[in-house]
């Protein structure tokens, strides 16, 4: 028995000890020479930054980071078992829509992206080392590919914070010394610059075509003309915030000399007019309904307006629009509308009077009679009472007068203390609620009870990027699969016109305001141009450069640009101040058998305000404990 | 085995107490304090609670740790202009009044915080709010003063004139009843003073009427603003209103 034991003992000893070494090298791993040295293995290279551009999309948090979002500081690839809320959007934040109770965070959600461009750096760096095994024409497509994506991490962090430090190689955290990782700030005008290079080697280098989802030279010109217009506004205004004395504008760090603003809208204009030479034409393709024709434009992806877009497939990646921008359960089979379009925002349209000559509102025979007036590109972008959406029909009334006799103005934007909304006169209810057998509220809103959301707060619903295609009961947690259009013709046009127009080509500028404004459908296409300046929003703007800046809104409504333009042009704090969101609220008269409109404060009584330092957010204070180089902070903070 | 139990407690007990590590830091025992002085009426600045802040850097701790960046921390300053704060690590400091409704001043630097520092800083408002009048009409409130801007040349656009009406004697832009009735009582301006005021250096503002309500005691003032910063106020001295 004994014995036995230690043979085995033995065996087993022997056994062990006699192990080969494990030295194969694991199959599953690709490195760089498999990656950098074919096409595909670029590609899916690129990949993991694509995925992680700063896009403001479906599912982009303007306003905080929740705990589990692997932080991703704002933009929250995948689907990460969280579902993303569009009322925590950017054109939430900045009063573009109305839903949940979002406060302005100037500060921001501390997005800095080191670690994506250094990705792109390593690609940068080491992709020569593979030249051999390409023709020149695709190495170089390739190389602008990557010095575009480093352009787009710097965008993402320029219109933001304005100067940053600049790293271009890779750095080795292990043998480099703490003096040289901690690399300083650069000025705002460098950092701008230093995306104008990148940016022009793209233009220059990259491919005219690509796939669904890829850059491509005119992609690279889209994102050049949208940045260099940001930095041309932040040379030109900044000067008007009165920031001037604090060390971080004395650095040059937030804001730039206003004799720079022309080269920056010089280069935006050549960008637009790179991209005007491209395949790409202005959605005509649902003419002569020009609404229709609008809503589709974010709907079709073969749209020829669509340079770059990001793609939801509703399985690995889905984002929950359609869930939550109509009311549940006649569109929505989950909480249902979060936000509606404001009021400020739709009178920006053709908009039918409210009150006729003497301040009286205006009677209509039939609610939707209101769209009769309305600039068709508004009912491409909202949906009104009477429209229809997978197979049911809005239905939106706020409640009844019993008898309207006076102006607008007494109902004092639907105060409770005005007398004729007191109770006896004016009725409101809840769902389904009647006074003399008629109905109190449309179906979808407006009800009284403020718990909850699935209410028409503001009188109309979005319907901009809302998939008409998909039936209620895939209007779902994260199965929607509308893709976020990143750059469109559209806006290019805006960005040339406006640049164009600081440039002095007055005329030129609304070559493009018109081409827009005749797809929109709006009854005067192009205006004269009227140089006379006013001051509302702090300092002097001609009166046709702001019809251009409105152009933007009205356009690119709900596509989170406004928030940006608004910070570029610096007038956060102007535009909103105190501002209150308005809606848009339709009553029965009880005693005419007619119906009106009226101009209402938002029911929670709720107002925007952005303090001044929104023109720049605040440097992370965890990257300044890193680096104090980082110093100094941007103003205000 | 309750014995063993009983050690593994008691071991435990005792490896709490192993902790114990002294922080040789002494407390920080310096106090500075002092008044913002309004240049032109040579008394203390009128402001509310925590307007507005100075902002003080601790050079010493750069000089001690060579290649640190010391970043500013932010003195209170009250209600009556007097700042005081007893908790400061003794060294040398730069200060700045930083953000308040005065045109900017410059850094003072190298004050020396040991035990009991004074620094005073006179500072000169954008403007100046005179002749305040609260006037209360069974239960309406107008209130109603004169908006001077000293120095003119140079000003930022006046932005708005605003009444603050508050129940405690706490009054001003951080302590006042923030309701959307009062509210948008205020003057939105957002001019130059050439515009809005002309060649005067002043001008009479009446705002209200304010519903107050019957019973009550209000704490009143009017403040104004112009658009340069954080766009804080100037306000004039706050009154009692008590309402029959």
């Amino acid at each position: 028995m004994k014995i036995k034991l230690i043979i085995f003992t033995l065996i087993f000893g022997f056994a062990v000890s006699s192990c080969e070494e494990l030295e194969l090298k694991p199959k599953g791993i690709l490195g760089e020479p498999e990656l950098f040295g074919t096409a595909y293995g670029v590609q899916k290279y690129f990949v993991q930054s694509y995925m992680k551009l700063p896009i403001e999309d479906f599912i982009y948090y303007a306003i905080n980071s929740p705990s589990n979002n692997f932080g991703y500081k704002g933009y929250m690839p995948g689907n990460n078992n969280y579902w993303q809320a569009y009322k925590n959007s950017l054109a939430s934040m900045s009063g573009e829509i109305y839903g949940w109770n979002v406060d302005i965070k100037e500060e921001g959600v501390g997005y800095w992206p080191y670690d994506d461009i250094r990705i792109v750096n390593v690609f940068i760096n080491n992709f020569s080392n593979y030249k051999s095994k390409y023709d020149d024409a695709t190495y170089n497509s390739l190389m602008g590919e990557a010095r575009f994506l480093r352009a787009f991490f710097y965008q993402g962090m320029a219109k933001r914070y304005g100067g940053v430090p600049i790293v271009t190689e890779v750095q080795d955290p292990v043998t480099t010394p703490a003096e040289e990782l901690q690399v300083p700030r650069a000025t705002e005008y460098d950092t701008w610059k230093f995306i104008y290079e990148d940016l022009k080697f793209a233009m220059e280098n990259m491919k005219p075509t690509s796939v669904t989802g890829r850059a491509n030279k005119y992609v690279a010109a889209a994102l050049m003309s949208r940045s260099m217009l940001y930095a041309g506004r932040v040379a030109k205004y900044t000067q008007h915030l009165g920031f001037s004395a604090d060390a971080a504008v004395q650095g040059g760090f937030a804001g730039m000399d206003p004799s720079k603003a022309n080269e920056f809208f010089q280069y935006a204009y050549d960008a637009g007019l790179l991209i005007k030479t491209g395949p790409y034409a202005l959605y005509t393709k649902n003419y002569p309904d020009k609404a229709t024709n609008f809503a589709n434009l974010f709907l079709d992806k073969s749209s020829p307006e669509t340079m770059f877009s990001k793609g939801y497939d509703g399985l690995t990646f889905g984002h929950c629009y359609d869930a939550l921008m109509s009311p549940n359960p006649d569109f929505s089979s989950f909480v249902g509308a979060e936000g509606g379009p404001v009021l400020q925002h739709m009178q920006l349209y053709d908009f039918p009077a409210l009150t006729d000559e003497q301040g009286k509102p205006v009677r209509f025979a039939k609610r939707s009679d209101i769209k009769n007036e309305m600039e068709p590109r508004l009912l491409g972008t909202c949906y009104f009472d009477g429209d229809e959406l997978r197979g049911k029909t809005f239905d939106i009334q706020k409640g009844i007068y019993v008898k309207y006799t006076g102006t607008a103005a007494d109902a004092q934007n639907g105060s409770n203390a005005a007398p004729i909304n007191a109770t006896a006169n004016r009725k409101l209810g809840n769902k389904g609620d009647k006074y003399n057998g008629v109905l109190i509220t449309g179906n979808h809103g407006l009800h009284a009870n403020k718990g909850g959301e699935n209410n028409a707060f503001m009188g109309a619903f979005i319907r901009k990027y809302v998939d008409v295609n998909r039936p209620a009961a895939l209007a779902n947690v994260n199965k929607s699969t509308t893709s976020w259009i990143a750059f469109r013709l559209g806006e290019i046009y805006l960005n040339t016109a406006e640049a164009a127009y600081e440039l002095g080509k007055r005329t030129e500028a609304f070559d493009y305001v018109e081409a827009i404004r005749e797809r929109a459908g709006c009854k005067v296409t192009r205006p004269a141009i009227d140089q006379a300046t006013s001051s509302t929003y702090g300092y002097p703007v001609e009166a046709s450069l702001q019809f251009i800046r409105d152009e933007r809104g009205r356009e690119l409504y709900g596509e989170n640009h406004y928030w940006w333009d608004l910070k570029t042009w610096r007038t956060t704090d102007q535009v909103l101040n105190n501002r209150y969101l308005r809606a848009l609220a339709c009553y029965y008269v009880f005693d005419e058998g007619k119906y009106i409109y009226l101009d209402e404060i938002n029911r929670d009584n709720r107002t925007k305000t952005a303090a001044k330092r929104s023109a720049y957010e605040k440097i992370p204070q965890g990257e300044i404990n890193k680096n104090p180089k980082l110093l100094p902070q941007n103003p205000l903070y | 085995m309750k014995n063993i139990l009983y050690l593994l407690i008691m071991a435990l007990l005792l490896s709490f107490t192993a902790c114990q590590e002294i922080d040789n830091w002494e407390e920080p025992s310096a106090r500075i304090y002092g008044n913002v002085i309004d240049k032109y009426t040579g008394s203390n600045l009128l402001m509310d609670q925590n307007d507005w802040q100075i902002r003080i850097i601790d050079r010493t701790w750069e000089e001690k740790n060579p290649g640190a960046v010391s970043q500013f921390q932010s003195l209170a300053v009250m209600k009556d202009g007097v700042y005081n704060n007893t908790k400061l690590f003794s060294g040398t400091y730069d200060m700045l009044p930083y953000d308040g409704p005065f045109w900017p001043v410059d850094t003072v630097k190298g004050v020396i915080l040991d035990k009991e520092t004074q620094q005073d800083f006179t500072v000169t408002p954008y403007l100046q709010l005179t002749n305040f009048k609260a006037t209360l009409n069974g239960t309406n409130l107008t209130l109603e003063c004169n908006v001077k801007a000293p120095i003119i040349t140079g000003l930022p656009n006046l932005y708005e004139v605003k009444g603050f009406l508050s129940l405690t004697t706490f009054c001003g832009n951080s302590n006042y009843i923030n309701i959307n009735e009062y509210n948008n009582l205020r003057k939105n301006i957002n001019k130059t003073w050439a515009a809005e005021v002309g060649t005067a250096d002043n001008k009479n503002y009446s705002l209200g009427p304010f519903p107050v309500k019957s019973g009550y005691t209000y704490y009143v003032r009017i403040g104004a603003n112009v658009n340069a910063l954080s766009r804080r106020y100037n306000y004039t001295e706050i009154v009692k209103v008590v309402v029959p």
